[in-house]
């Protein structure tokens, strides 16, 4: 099955955008963005803490829905979804 | 009632929204915390649009490293007050209004009496701390918060109705490390441009309103969109709260 990884402001700097990946069925969201995320170090270390959770700003959403950050371990991802990750911007 | 003048200067927006919306820019109240970069176009719009009263609120003193992006700021003005400059332009630029410029640090023990009797507060910070006050007080006092937050080339906006939207804090609950953000100055331009069109609409009392939508700006595709957003029923800061007053119809 295919999803599609949106990542937004410095996320999409370090990682790019619109990523479409195949995945197993029950993949897990976390597992999922980990994966992406791996592909480049600075990217990884941007979203996830050095224990591989979620830094606490970062926010998650699947198809226009928030996913709270200590669900997404166990949130399944299924065929179609479109999947967000962005911080917070926090400049002005 | 309009001064001769007044009729002339605001002509051509007149043509869009009359002497009854003209009116009600000028008895508006508006609190724009921040004199930077978001602060910058922010304040310039809104006082060329007629807003009455503004009251824009910064600690800083302008160094020669903000004038890449805070356009109320000069050459000639590093080393003075960022309120002193404000001032000075926005006065400038409208001499029909009236500017309070306010040199103070906002924080948890002043953020209510600065923004008084305000219609609305404009988020103009670089920082979550100080964006949180800001949401806080907007939910106290029932009044909007238009947000606004850059980094680089990406924008986003929102416009926060207490009781009927999320709350800054349901939408982002915790802080992001406080980091130096790279910009260019274009970006707090687009970001605080839509951000005084928020205020302005609102005002006025028509259009749509950025409610329940966070919009997202990147600069270098060139491509804006918007995600939903919505209230969290269990959110710190606003749960349980309804709106009881109408929003955009609130007269003084």
């Amino acid at each position: 099955m295919t999803v599609k990884i949106r990542f937004f402001a410095r996320f999409r700097e370090l990682l790019g955008t619109d990523i479409m990946t195949d995945v197993a069925s029950g993949t897990m969201f976390t597992s999922l963005i980990a994966t992406i995320a791996r592909k480049n170090p600075a990217g990884y270390a941007a979203i996830f803490d050095e224990k591989g959770a979620f830094y606490e700003f970062v926010i998650l959403m699947k198809n226009g829905k928030r996913v709270e950050l200590e669900d997404a371990a166990t949130t399944p991802v299924a065929d179609g979804d479109e999947i967000a990750v962005f911080p917070p911007v926090a400049g002005g | 009632m309009f001064s001769e003048r007044e009729l002339e200067r605001y002509q051509r927006q007149m043509l869009l929204f009359g002497g009854e919306g003209q009116e009600r820019l000028k008895k508006a109240h508006i609190f724009v915390a921040g004199a930077g970069g978001l602060g910058s176009p922010i304040s310039l719009y809104l006082a060329v649009a007629g807003v009455g009263t503004i009251t824009i609120v910064d600690m800083d003193v302008v160094d020669q490293s903000n004038l890449n992006r805070q356009i109320l700021h000069f050459d000639r003005d590093i080393g003075r007050k960022k309120t002193i400059s404000a001032e000075e332009k926005l006065q400038g630029l409208n001499p029909d209004i009236t500017i309070n410029a306010i040199d103070v640090k906002i924080d948890e023990s002043n953020a209510a009496k600065l923004i008084g009797n305000a219609d609305g507060i404009v988020d103009a910070m670089d920082n979550y701390p100080t964006r949180y006050l800001l949401n806080t007080a907007a939910i106290a006092k029932e009044i909007p918060l238009f947000h606004g937050g850059i980094r680089g080339f990406y924008g986003q906006a929102t416009t926060i109705i207490p009781g009927k939207t999320p709350c800054l804090k349901c939408i982002f609950p915790k802080a992001p490390p406080k980091e130096v953000f790279p910009v260019v100055g274009v970006t707090p331009g687009i970001i605080g441009t839509i951000q005084a069109n928020e205020v302005i609409k609102y005002l006025l009392g028509s259009g749509e309103l950025l409610t329940g939508r966070l919009f997202i700006w990147d600069g270098m595709q060139a491509h804006a969109e918007e995600l939903c957003v919505e209230r969290n029923p269990a959110c710190e800061a606003c749960g349980g709260i309804t709106g009881s007053k109408t929003p955009a119809r609130k007269k003084k």
